[in-house]
């Protein structure tokens, strides 16, 4: 046993495990990845009896086949890390299903202990569980919770200890007899090829092991024997091809017996299982009825009013992080700035630090401090607008609601909710696919995150609108979000008719019932997003900002005359040529160094320019830096151009990585190139239509024929590279 | 001759039809009008009998729209949207 003992949550999703797991742990969260997956990791640390518990928070999931990285992470951490206690969180209100994963998991010979959750929710729709009686029948104990309500953890731990020192033996499930005889046949082949328990990373036992027939042994043989029934293909590969081919006989004769497939009929078996256990321990009181859920569906999900409803929400979550994120970013950036910029460098002059430091100190990290400060308002907005929809139980209709029309673009409806993720930030988002099943869906969805605009380009827009727009600045910037969203449609057609030309995924969702979040919950959810947000951009944001300063600062000769020129300006004048067309005019470059500081991170880009114009033009105050930006763009055509060449531009550095992670170097180049050389065609394009004269009819060309060349090289590519379905 | 319990009206195509429930019936899930209850008789999509669509189990047709994708589907006291390509490949017994 370890020294800190491993408490593992397991269960179906939207069982309220988040729940419990800041009950368990309450602040004490690290939140990162699984090892080699993008699935989110989550660990927490919990006190009792002076004893300190290891809390692992597993993938929401609805059984352990291991067909979705989700299934196969939880699946593989049982197995591989070995939790000293599985505590199964499990759905009164819906038991029947919560229990195949519960079954599955007796079946592993996990130690465990079983929370029902909803039990309020359950009664209401008049179910009653016997709680001793499914104890007594599962061989584990049954503790049932009220996860809004504050509830106590004692009699959880409790058991915990108890069953530390004495494990618990969960009840063997029983399939029809001619299944079981293939079963035993196939356990002897499992049991002979040494393929019984997975210790570290094989599926490998020592053959002393092999030869005691232990409790433990059987257990876990029966397990394999199971997987194979199955035809998991992992465990399948452990086995010589004469072991595989008298494991495929058994299989066909179970297929032949029941006329299904094995899995099915592995699956059915257990069904008969549970069902046979909810008849014995549920008591119903009154006719299975409407449930709230299903009469607020009738609304929501009608045929009329459905579409409106869907509107309204997604347009107040957009309200709700512009609206009340503005005064906030004023306050936060009036008292940071104060403190940072103004006390700070006060301190720092009266301690008689040297010049320098002292404006590396105050300006610059100050500055920076205050600009990441600035950030934090539409963020923490957008994620407090998310954590309502899904805790809510509407994130699922809305998917629903949308998967007519994500059909159109070759996406399931599921595909929908990465995409409203990706209004907070693209990396959960690009991460958020991974509940897609199929390859080809994962990738496509994952390329489209990056035209939903993330919390961290809504500072920018604000900020460029303000300047620009100041009477109109909530319609342009809703007009932005929509923009992005329409070129993400035509973007989505074009691919799908290129590069996935397969049919997407089957949509199979479950519509958890409607619950009221909890403040506890939505604050704990939005707390733990906003500050993994800011630790891995803030620290990208100060960065570019010190880098961006520290290049403004080195200057080369560049003039017969010992004329001397910032290494970032040169830079930004060698690339202001490409960006002519969409309205960039020679001496605007910092504007290009803007965009190269976006690449990092988007919110970088306010920081650039105030940093670049600041010194630019000679006018030194912060007050005339609006009017030095003003005057650089020159006119409204070529800020709206800039804007959206800023919305559909590469995505960031670190959505490029994930991007990296998830799908390999190829998509995330494909998505780099494809992004940058479309936002430079749609702004050009922008740009030459409002500011229209004689030569913009030669740029209304050029795009063209840009855009029958990109065709052609997608077209090539969904031939060359089409991923397997 | 089907109760008047088990006759439910839906558009269709912007046309009213009335399709009837018919106890006894073996129809594939797609084909499931609104409001019927029917019990699963054959499904091999393993993803859909772990979320409870095993043989034997009842279901209660609660969306079915010929101009959209999926279906509504009650197993049970869960709800599920179901992709109507899966849904066509369950045969149910109308109950």
């Amino acid at each position: 046993m370890r020294n800190r003992p491993t408490i593992a949550l397991a269960g179906n999703p939207n069982v309220g495990k988040t729940s419990l797991f800041n009950a368990l742990t309450g602040s004490h969260q690290t939140v990162g990845n699984w090892p080699g997956v993008t699935v989110e990791h989550k660990s927490g640390i919990c006190h009792f009896n002076n004893k300190v518990y290891e809390v692992i928070d597993l993938p929401g999931i609805y059984s352990l086949a291991g067909e979705s990285p989700d299934e196969l992470v939880a699946r593989n951490y049982i197995l591989n890390e070995k939790p000293d206690i599985i505590i199964n969180l499990v759905d009164a209100s819906n038991l029947e299903r919560n229990l195949y994963l519960t079954v599955q998991l007796m079946e592993l010979g996990a130690p465990l202990i079983m929370c029902l959750s909803m039990v309020d929710i359950a009664e209401q729709n008049g179910i009653f569980i016997d709680t001793e009686h499914l104890s007594s029948h599962l061989g584990f104990a049954v503790i049932p919770l009220i996860l809004n309500k504050k509830f106590d953890i004692t009699p959880i731990l409790q058991k915990v200890e108890e069953y530390l020192s004495q494990p618990p033996v969960p009840s063997t499930i029983h399939y029809d007899e001619v299944v079981e005889n293939h079963l035993e046949n196939i356990r002897q082949i499992v049991l002979k090829a040494g393929l019984c328990v997975p210790e570290g990373e094989a599926f490998s036992c020592s053959e002393k092991d092999a030869a005691s027939d232990t409790n433990d042994l059987v257990t876990k043989s029966r397990w394999l024997a199971l997987k194979l029934i199955e035809g998991d293909k992992e465990i399948s590969s452990l086995l010589s091809e004469e072991d595989r081919t008298l494991v495929e006989k058994e299989r066909t004769a179970i297929a032949k017996h029941r006329g299904q497939e094995p899995a099915a009929v592995i699956a059915d078996d257990r069904y008969a299982y549970i069902r046979g256990l909810i008849k014995d321990v549920v008591k119903r009181k009154g006719k299975r009825r409407q449930t709230f859920s299903d009469m607020v569906d009738r609304v929501v999900l009608n045929n009329i009013i459905g579409l409106p409803v869907f509107f309204i929400v997604m347009y107040l979550v957009f309200l709700i992080a512009v609206k009340l994120s503005q005064p906030c970013i004023e306050i936060i950036n009036t008292y940071l700035g104060w403190l940072f910029v103004e006390q700070f460098g006060n301190l720092l002059t009266w301690l008689s630090v040297p010049h320098w430091l002292t404006y590396f100190l105050s300006e610059i990290l100050g500055g920076g401090l205050v600009t990441i400060g600035s950030f934090v308002p539409p963020i923490f907005f957008i994620y407090i607008s998310l954590s309502i929809l899904e805790d809510s139980g509407y994130m699922a209709r809305a998917a629903y609601i949308a998967d007519k029309f994500m059909r159109k673009i070759g996406l399931p409806g599921k595909a929908f909710i990465p995409l409203i993720v990706g209004f907070g930030c693209t990396v959960p988002a690009i991460m958020a696919t991974r509940t897609l099943e199929k390859p080809r869906d994962r990738v496509f969805a994952s390329i489209l995150t990056p035209f939903i605009s993330c919390g961290a380009k809504l500072p920018v827009y604000t900020y460029l609108v303000m300047l620009f727009f100041p009477q109109r600045a909530n319609i342009v910037i809703f007009g932005l979000y929509l923009f992005g969203i329409v070129m993400g449609i035509l973007t989505g057609l074009l691919l799908k008719k290129t590069v996935f030309r397969s049919e997407p995924g089957n949509f199979v969702m479950e519509l958890p019932a409607y619950h009221i979040p909890t403040i506890n919950g939505i604050f704990m959810h939005t707390w733990h997003r906003l500050k993994s947000f800011l630790l891995r951009a803030g620290k990208t944001i100060l960065l570019v900002i010190i880098v961006i300063n520290i290049l403004q600062l080195i200057q080369i000769p560049t003039g017969n005359r010992g004329e001397k020129t910032p290494l970032l300006e040169l830079g930004g004048k060698l690339i202001t040529p490409i960006l002519q067309p969409m309205g960039i005019k020679n001496d605007n470059w910092p504007a290009s160094v803007a965009l190269i500081s976006g690449l990092f991170a988007k919110e970088a880009i306010v920081g650039t320019l105030q940093g670049l114009y600041q010194n630019s033009g000679g006018k030194e105050s912060l007050n005339y830096v609006a009017s030095n930006i003003k005057e650089g763009f020159g006119s409204d055509a070529s800020a709206i151009a800039y804007l959206i060449f800023i919305l559909l531009y590469s995505p960031c550095a670190a959505s490029l990585t994930m991007l990296f992670k998830e799908h390999g170097f190829k998509w995330m180049l494909f998505d780099f190139l494809y992004l940058t050389l479309l936002a430079w065609m749609v702004a050009t394009l922008v740009y030459q239509i409002l500011a229209f004269n004689t030569l913009s009819v030669v740029w209304f060309a050029t795009i063209g024929v840009i855009f029958i060349f990109i065709y052609i090289i997608l077209q090539s590519i969904g031939k060359k590279y089409a991923i397997k379905t | 001759m089907p109760s008047r319990h088990n006759r439910f009206r839906f558009r269709r195509r912007g046309k009213h039809k009335t399709l009837i429930c018919e106890p006894g019936k073996c129809i594939t899930l797609d084909q499931l009008p609104e409001g019927c209850r029917a019990t699963v008789i054959q499904n091999n999509n393993l993803i859909t009998i772990e979320r409870g669509l095993y043989l034997g189990a009842p279901i209660t047709m609660l969306r079915n729209n010929d101009d959209e994708p999926n279906v509504i589907i009650a197993v049970g006291d869960a709800r599920y949207a179901l992709d109507r390509r899966i849904a066509r490949t369950i045969k149910v017994r109308i109950t």
